[in-house]
């Protein structure tokens, strides 16, 4: 099935080689762009939810029970 | 610096808040009647607004769309203020994006019992409130830019590029998918056809649980669970690639849903090949939710909300490796069709949706009402039966789904079937469903249980309707001396961050799509595949009203267990017309694409009537109302000029002759019923329901076209004659 479905369309060998080059082009920066961030950064970042803290707060963990 | 006073619309939050409570009571009973109905048939009460067919899609449209989709709205408006240090952008946004999408979940309530449904999973309203659906997502993603816009935080943190995935992936999705050509203000035929529109749908529908489901709850988890923790995220690194790989990777894995069907091969290998490698992703961000708990399980033993959070992301995590696994073609090949599924979805939507969902709300109640939550002790309750009450759901629907995928495919040491009667396979599995009810509803009473905690919390406080707060103005930035370089400059620029986000998840669905449709003259064409007659179109069309692809699927896969069974496995060119496809996703009734021809015209007859006369023990609804409502021929012409705009060849003019065609194969159907000593007028709904039933699958049966003569028009199209039968 695949040939007869691929080969009908122009220059399909190029296809692949394209899909395979986007995959690893996508993964392969993101990984180096992912590991070359600073810790600075990265733990400004993860503290953004915890900042946020300037709204009422619960009165105490405990309940009514 | 320029310090600015504002404040968090916290109205909005609490009508998401409870708007998520009722909806979900709503979805989830709806579940349970007709998870009753398949052990009990009759609790349908023999009313066509509340069979199977039409329950199931509201129950799936309910639980999706109005709970997690409300739910998802209400963590979205609480964690994307606070994150951005700003208020919604628009008040008025935000309310018609709250009654915008509320009255949409109304109307599919109303709809979708009436039988008004396009019959695509999960994509099943009818075209106006599609439009209206599109409309109120875009308010809402623009709602959500510019809040992102007006932030006075530099910096935007991961669950916001959730979210902004979500806004947009969504929008692409549901407009697709949706494409259809009106027949009148109720009625759509999809502009693809067969194998496309299979496509289409599945690249919409496991998206529709990549970014409707699963998005935006994670980028809730990434807010929420450090928040509960009150500890950072573990790793906010993997958290990055979790995001990135993530959005890139599920966007191809949609065929996994249509494996061994007449879909073309390398588009199934390459839905199974991205859905294996949708496990890394999946993994590390369930690990880095998890992790984050390190040195905080403590917590988790306290605090209930925490409980619910644990459960919900190891839900995550279990439902996220068992779905690459059901992508594997030959471990699908036993599950596919069977209840192995349904076990797997609840696993998502219980576990997961639900959890997480139920972890929010105790969260943000007690803020919203500046109390804490009324009792800790009932929360706790919830917990435990909501964990035997999923448990109770998913261990029998494992059971049976194996049990009856094994026993599909059992053959004697003679080579014959060992359970030819498909029934016997339903019988043996109605303890499971029974078990399944009761999970259900030991589900439903923790919900009950939480509302009532939910409302006692809210009675006890105060409501806020603002939170007060201070940042500083966003200043414009100068210089480059800041840390984490590009990808710092990537999120601080928002437009930029979403154009590259959308290239990110368009490039799957493009490979995918786009050699599918050029292709299209490749789908192997038989020339004996005709358009249906006009009773056929109109028996489908209360095929698909009545919702019978819901538990009856139109596609015999390539297995000598299915050939056997069935006959002929189906081809990709029997489908050419098919608008929509009705391949359908789960046999709890037998396959029914070739059922024409198999029995007689009154055993259907018969059957529609009550089910248990034919077939005793079966689990099938009485369907007595086709048999005395009259068959409403009136939207015909519009029905065959809207086919015919989708492409199906009927010639021109066909409009004139199509009700007198329709009368002389009626007449017929209606005198073979009375050979079967069954006396029915021409006119009734049954009538074009077994027409249609009759043609299924018939076509390829013989080099002639298998009904009979056809009408040359001058411009050479064709066009069905009602001579058959």
């Amino acid at each position: 099935m695949i040939q007869n479905v691929l080969s009908a369309i122009g220059g399909i060998g190029v296809f692949g080689v394209i899909s395979i080059l986007i995959f690893f082009v996508f993964f392969g920066g993101m990984l180096v762009w992912a590991w070359r961030l600073k810790k600075p950064y990265l733990s400004t970042m993860s503290e953004l939810p915890l900042e946020s803290n300037s709204q009422i707060s619960p009165k105490g963990p405990e309940s009514h029970e | 610096m320029n310090i600015e006073t504002f404040k968090y619309d916290n109205r909005i939050v609490r009508a998401f808040a409870i708007a998520t409570v009722v909806w979900g009571l709503v979805g989830m009973s709806v579940g349970l009647l007709i998870a009753t109905q398949l052990f009990f048939p009759t609790a349908n009460f023999d009313i066509q607004f509340v069979t199977f067919g039409r329950l199931r899609p509201l129950h799936t449209n309910a639980v999706i769309f109005a709970f997690v989709g409300n739910g998802m709205f209400m963590g979205i408006y609480y964690s994307l203020q606070r994150l951005c240090k700003a208020r919604m952008f628009s008040d008025m946004l935000s309310w018609v994006n709250f009654w915008g999408w509320n009255a949409i979940i109304v109307a599919a309530a109303i709809t979708l019992p009436l039988g008004l449904t396009s019959s695509k999973e999960y994509a099943e309203l009818e075209w106006p409130i599609d439009i209206a659906i599109a409309v109120i997502w875009v308010v809402f993603t623009i709602n959500l830019l510019g809040t992102i816009m007006v932030r006075r935080e530099r910096h935007m943190y991961v669950a916001i590029w959730f979210y902004i995935a979500t806004a947009l992936t969504v929008a692409v999705l549901h407009i697709v998918n949706s494409m259809e050509v009106p027949a009148g203000w109720f009625k759509s035929y999809s502009i693809y056809a067969g194998v496309q529109d299979a496509l289409v749908q599945w690249w919409y529908g496991h998206n529709a649980v990549a970014f409707f489901l699963t998005t935006p709850y994670l980028g809730m988890m990434y807010y929420f669970l450090p928040k509960a923790a009150n500890r950072p995220v573990f790793s906010y690194r993997l958290s990055i690639i979790h995001f990135w790989a993530l959005i890139f990777v599920y966007i191809w894995a949609g065929p996994h849903h249509l494996l061994y069907t007449a879909l073309p091969d390398w588009a199934q290998s390459l839905g199974m090949v991205f859905s294996l490698m949708l496990i890394a992703p999946s993994w590390g961000g369930m690990l880095n939710g998890l992790l984050t708990l390190r040195g905080a399980w403590d917590k988790v033993r306290e605090d209930p909300m925490l409980k619910f959070m644990v459960v919900a992301v190891t839900a995550y995590g279990m439902a996220t490796l068992e779905g690459p696994t059901l992508a594997i073609k030959s471990v699908n090949a036993l599950s596919h069709y069977t209840d192995w599924t349904i076990a797997h979805v609840h696993t998502g939507a219980l576990g997961w949706n639900g959890f997480l969902t139920f972890s929010v709300l105790y969260w943000i109640f007690p803020r919203l009402y500046n109390t804490k939550l009324w009792s800790t002790k009932l929360a706790n309750y919830h917990f435990w039966i909501a964990v035997f009450g999923m448990m109770f759901y998913v261990v029998p629907m494992y059971w049976s789904g194996i049990t009856q995928g094994l026993m599909w495919k059992q053959f004697t040491t003679d080579g014959f079937m060992q359970y030819p009667n498909f029934l016997e396979t339903v019988i043996q599995i109605i303890p499971m469903y029974k078990l399944r009810a009761l999970g259900g509803s030991l589900y439903i009473v923790g919900v009950i249980l939480m509302a009532f905690n939910l409302y006692r919390t809210a009675k006890s406080g105060q409501f806020v309707p603002d939170t007060e707060t201070q940042a500083p103005r966003l200043e414009p930035e100068s210089g480059h001396a800041v840390h984490g370089g590009k990808h710092r400059w990537l999120e601080a620029k928002p437009l930029t961050f979403t154009v590259l986000a959308v290239v990110a998840v368009l490039i799957g669905g493009l490979v995918e799509i786009v050699p599918m449709f050029m292709v299209k003259q490749n789908v192997p064409t038989i020339s004996s595949v005709k358009p249906y007659t006009a009773l056929e179109v109109l028996g489908r069309d209360i095929y698909i009203r009545e919702g019978c692809v819901g538990c009856h699927s139109q596609m015999v896969r390539p297995f000598r267990s299915e050939t056997e069974r069935y006959g002929e496995y189906s081809k990709a060119g029997e489908f050419v017309y098919d608008h929509p496809f009705l391949w359908g996703s789960k046999r709890t009734g037998p396959d029914l694409h070739r059922v024409g021809g198999k029995y007689p015209d009154a055993w259907h007859y018969n059957h529609m009537d009550n089910p248990r006369l034919t077939s005793p023990g079966s689990i099938m609804p009485r369907y007595s109302w086709l048999l005395s409502q009259k068959l409403d021929t009136t939207s015909l012409p519009a029905r065959i000029g809207a086919l015919r705009k989708v492409g199906v060849p009927y010639p021109s003019g066909f409009e004139q002759i199509a009700q007198k065609q329709l009368e002389t194969q009626a007449a017929k159907v209606a005198l073979n019923l009375k050979t079967g000593m069954v006396n029915a007028a021409p006119d009734r709904e049954i009538i074009a329901l077994i027409a249609y039933l009759q043609r299924l699958g018939t076509d390829i049966k013989s080099a002639k076209p298998a009904v009979t003569p056809t009408v040359t028009s001058q411009d050479g199209t064709t066009a069905p004659t009602a001579a058959r039968n």
